[in-house]
């Protein structure tokens, strides 16, 4: 096979796996790379989407599913580019593949080996909401669903003592201790970097208490808490108190000021919030606390007029670096000084700080593997002086997605698709 | 040919083994008086999805020479494909094998393993019956024509166009105006923050014009398109002369016929004219163009101007997401010419949506504009009221007003929605086949939408769009490949058909047409996506689902429901 008939994907979020289906159909041999044991990114933690609140696993599942069937796309997960030379058309790319030591061919997901391991760690993928095993799926659902084992934290595989809990456990003999990483070498004719975003440091901030008072939640961990497959299977307990929140306030624009831009997604994830929260406990009272609403396509703003008719109060704070939040009788009282609201301050049972999206962690290094040009922001850099391509500095390379720059999952499609048409351009 | 069913019980290992007496199913069913005429096979397996599993079904689909394949096994969302994809290898047809789920709903959810193992017995059962009355279908390939129509000469029908047309492709752009160009030919500068080239769409005209493969057609509207995916027959009509037009023959159709801006003559709270010194952004735009100046009638540099956002957006019902960034555009010309100018600028919320816009807005701020939050707004002449955040009423006076008023379809849109029968959103937009997973893709397969007619958006997401479309058409209709039709579709029994229509108005995909000959309705199958509308909603019962036919699921159901009786009579 020529290696312009082959393409790199680099991310198996929802650009990704959009581009690399659109290619396979059309042809193109896709090799998809992805740093988790898992493909779906994080359209995935939802457990619906806005506007149509349409239950996000049903929408992606299927995508995933093909993803992973399809015969012209070969999927990489634990991995990451190491190394990339060459030039449009003929770059040959080096891959780190980590092991999972859990065979993806022989397991049947069928769960039987977690229960057995005596190590528990923090679940990440969960925002640390939830517990997990050194072998483990991130979710139920997972897919594909086969787990994979921390080396790091596993008895038998760190060398700190022998234990085959989970072999001896998995009926399929899929379990092998002794798996290396791999260095997996492919020739591709084009690029596609769709590494997407994670959500801005909160503890960066000291103003919102984050970390010290508990019931102040990020956007991700609140999405993680609602979800059905969540770690409270979707019931809305607090960290503290461990009861349902009789008032909740919802801070927009949290790092925006601090980022100097605005993510263009976070007005509507909080309506979500907001309508979820409504959904559960009807006589919850909710807050949106925003300076700037943004609701930029012609499906979002009957979605705001709902919660905005109905289902929350709103409250203006043009600058949300000045809002102040402290533990207060076992509520949270947030101060909204120099507020031109007359509101000044409110006690509320939660808080759910509205983040802005950042490039995700690996994206500088991700850059200079490749060799890309990062904006002053730290997402990728298209051409500049040429409208309308996805291209980045480099011929043949291209990013999509929140790789790109904060946005939904409509504008993200939207770019996997137009780099899909630059790419068959380029390549033929 | 008699039948011969076979029937693959998977162990999964102990998921299904453990709680499941397999060989009692397999005793009970090979026993059962109902398939004594039937050849039964009928066979456990350690793990059917294993790469032995396959191989092992593969060659008693051969040996066997199997005419239909039952498997119980796990969720088909797991591997009903994987089935499917070994059907494919052999002589079976896949419409005749059927996968029941006995891990999720038996062994994995029973406690009892006798009752388990009775419900695995009659899924199995329902799913023989089923099979049997499964019928074979063969998909059929298509021929397709490559060459594309576009509607809309703008700057994303000009980029369709562009990223498309090759010596294999031919495209045909039709535009209803006498030159190409659309709106963008009204801008002097673009966005983001006035630095990108000005002569890109001047550029783009040329490059169209330029091209051997890409026919134009200007002063042209579509006046009739049938047809489907691949093959569309289409008729332009000259928009001053009804006698002059032209067919042609498309694969594939893209609409790109843009936005206009709303007229807000009608908007009582906006009395807009241009003798006092009212203007509409897109107004300001041609000025600037023309006369590289923001001038009030007079002729003079006005000395106070104010900038009204989200003008009829309450009305719309959407924001128009590009209209804070223009007016930050404005702002900064307005800087440019004259440094003592006052500005008033008149928000309710700025939306910024681009990594890229607050920078620009903060860039604007440290100059001298007075942004003021307002609830409500009016103007008289020259004099604005308005409410600001407190509720408080105020007013001000200023040389100049410029509007932002809302981004509404170009005119046409919907008269061109009903040509292509492809329906418009609440917006009247038009409306994206999926919000997230197909938002340039239309309910019409090988129709698409892109650019402003899609909602309103900058250039730069129009040109993605633009090259959205592309992507989707290179990697879907390839020139010189077939193309294969969903197979699982509906048809019309003639002889039950009492011509009624009502599954014409049901259908999203217009695949239903009448023939008036024989006053009755026909499926065309080559646009039919198999949803099954227009099978519920048939009076006269005369529809029917390919492989989800009413026969069908009440054989299914019956020996379901004559099962759980039996069980439950026992006892």
């Amino acid at each position: 096979m020529n290696s312009s008939d082959k393409v790199l994907i680099i991310g198996a979020g929802i650009a990704g796996m959009e581009a690399s289906l659109m290619l396979a159909k059309g042809g193109k041999k896709v090799v998809l790379v992805e740093k988790l044991p898992i493909i779906g990114g994080n359209v995935i933690k939802n457990e619906e989407s806005y506007p149509n609140l349409e239950c996000s696993t049903c929408m992606v599942a299927p995508i995933q599913q093909d993803v992973l069937q399809n015969e012209n796309i070969e999927v990489l997960t634990l991995s990451e580019v190491e190394k990339v030379e060459g030039k449009a058309g003929e770059y040959s790319v080096r891959i780190n593949k980590r092991a999972r030591y859990v065979s993806l061919t022989d397991c049947i997901g069928c769960g039987a080996c977690y229960e057995p391991c005596p190590v528990t760690l923090k679940n990440e993928w969960e925002e640390n909401l939830a517990d997990k095993k050194a072998i483990y799926v991130p979710c139920e659902g997972s897919l594909p669903n086969v787990p994979a084992i921390d080396p790091d934290s596993c008895l038998q595989i760190s060398g700190k003592k022998s234990c085959n809990a989970c072999a001896e456990a998995c009926m399929f003999g899929a379990i092998n201790y002794t798996e290396k990483d791999e260095k997996i070498e492919v020739n591709v004719g084009a690029i596609i970097v769709a590494s997407g975003f994670e959500l801005f440091d909160v503890k960066k901030l000291s103003n919102i208490g984050y970390g010290k008072l508990s019931n102040v939640y990020t956007a991700m961990e609140f999405e993680r808490l609602y979800a059905s497959n969540g770690p409270t299977s979707g019931e809305l307990i607090l960290r503290k108190g461990k009861k349902s929140p009789d008032s909740v306030a919802i801070i927009h624009c949290i790092g925006r000021n601090e980022l100097g831009y605005c993510s263009g997604v976070c007005c509507m994830y909080s309506f979500k919030y907001a309508h979820f929260i409504k959904d559960k406990l009807p006589n919850t009272k909710i807050y949106n606390i925003y300076s700037d609403i943004c609701v930029p396509n012609k499906n979002y703003q009957k979605f705001y007029n709902k919660i905005k008719d109905s289902l929350s109060t709103f409250i203006v704070q043009s600058s949300p670096e000045k809002i102040k939040i402290s533990g207060n009788n076992g509520k949270l009282n947030i101060n909204l000084s120099n507020n031109k609201d007359s509101k000044k301050s409110l006690n509320v049972d939660m808080v759910i700080l509205s983040c802005a999206m950042i490039p995700s962690k690996n994206s500088e290094v991700l850059g200079n593997t490749l060799g890309l040009e990062l904006d002053n922001k730290g997402f990728f850099q298209i051409r500049k002086d040429d409208l309308g391509t996805l291209q980045t500095s480099i011929d043949g390379i291209f990013t999509i997605g929140c790789a790109e720059g904060p946005k939904d999952i409509q504008d993200s499609v939207i770019q996997a698709e137009s780099a899909v048409g630059e790419v068959v351009s380029l390549l033929g | 040919m008699s039948s011969k069913i076979g029937v693959y019980i998977c162990e999964c290992g102990p998921n299904i083994a453990d709680n499941i007496d397999i060989d009692e199913v397999i005793e009970k069913i090979s026993s059962s008086e109902q398939y004594k005429n039937q050849q039964l096979i009928i066979k456990r397996y350690k793990l059917l999805c294993s790469n032995e599993g396959k191989e092992f079904l593969e060659k008693e689909i051969n040996d066997n020479e199997l005419t239909h394949l039952v498997i119980a096994a796990c969720s088909p969302r797991d591997h009903d494909t994987t089935f499917i994809n070994i059907c494919k290898k052999t002589k079976l047809n896949p419409y005749l094998y059927k996968m029941v789920n006995i891990r999720e709903q038996c062994a994995w959810i029973i406690p009892d393993k006798q009752k388990a193992t009775e419900k695995a017995i009659n899924y199995i059962k329902s799913a023989i019956n089923r099979v049997l009355h499964q019928s074979k279908l063969i998909e059929k390939s298509l021929d397709s024509n490559p060459n594309v129509l576009v509607i809309g000469g703008g700057i994303t029908g000009m980029e369709t166009a562009l990223s498309l047309a090759s010596d294999k492709r031919k495209v045909y752009i039709i535009e209803r105006d006498s030159q190409l160009g659309g709106n963008v030919r009204f801008f002097k500068a673009l966005l983001p923050q006035q630095k990108t080239n000005t002569d890109l769409i001047e550029k783009k005209i040329a490059a169209v014009n330029k091209h051997d493969n890409i026919e134009i057609f200007t002063e042209s509207i579509l006046e009739k398109s049938v047809g489907f995916f691949g093959n569309f027959e289409v008729t332009i009509r000259n928009v001053n002369d009804d006698q002059k037009g032209n067919e042609l023959v498309v694969g594939a159709i893209v609409v790109a016929t843009g936005f206009s801006l709303m007229p807000i003559d009608k908007l009582k709270k906006f009395n807009y004219s241009n003798k006092d010194n009212v203007f509409s952004a897109l107004e300001i735009e041609n000025m600037i163009k023309e006369k590289g100046k923001i001038l009030l009638t007079s002729g003079k540099v006005p000395k106070s101007v104010g900038l009204i956002h989200c003008v009829g957006r309450e009305e719309r019902g959407y924001c128009s997401r590009i209209c804070c960034n223009y007016m930050l555009k404005i702002i900064g010309y307005l800087l440019e010419q004259s440094g003592d100018i006052k500005i008033k600028d008149f928000y309710k919320d700025l939306c910024l949506p681009h990594k890229n816009d607050q920078e620009f807005l903060d860039e604007i701020k440290k100059k001298k504009a007075d942004f003021i939050r307002y609830t409500d707004i009016s103007i008289k002449g020259n004099h604005i009221t308005y409410k600001d955040i407190k509720g408080t009423k105020k007013e001000s006076d200023v040389e100049m007003i410029i509007l932002a008023p809302a981004m509404v379809p170009a005119k046409g849109t919907e008269e061109l929605a009903e040509q292509l029968n492809i329906p418009l959103h609440e917006t009247e937009f038009f409306q994206e086949a999926h919000h997230q997973l197909n938002p340039v893709g239309t309910s019409i397969e090988g129709i698409y939408i892109a650019g402003g007619c899609h909602g309103p958006k900058g250039i730069s997401d129009s040109m993605f769009q633009a090259k959205a479309v592309s992507g989707k058409i290179v990697t879907q209709l390839i020139p010189g490949k077939k193309l294969v039709p969903e197979v699982k579709v509906s048809e019309i029994l003639p002889e039950f058909c009492m011509g009624c229509k009502t599954c014409m108005d049901v259908c999203c995909y217009g695949s239903i047409t009448y023939d008036h000959d024989k006053g009755i309705c026909v499926v065309n199958e080559a646009i039919c996506r198999g949803c099954g509308n227009c099978v519920g909603s048939c009076p006269s019962g005369a529809i029917r689902a390919k492989h989800f036919t009413t026969g069908q699921i009440y054989q299914e159901v019956k020996e379901a429901i004559i099962g759980s009786v039996k069980s439950f009579m026992k006892k």
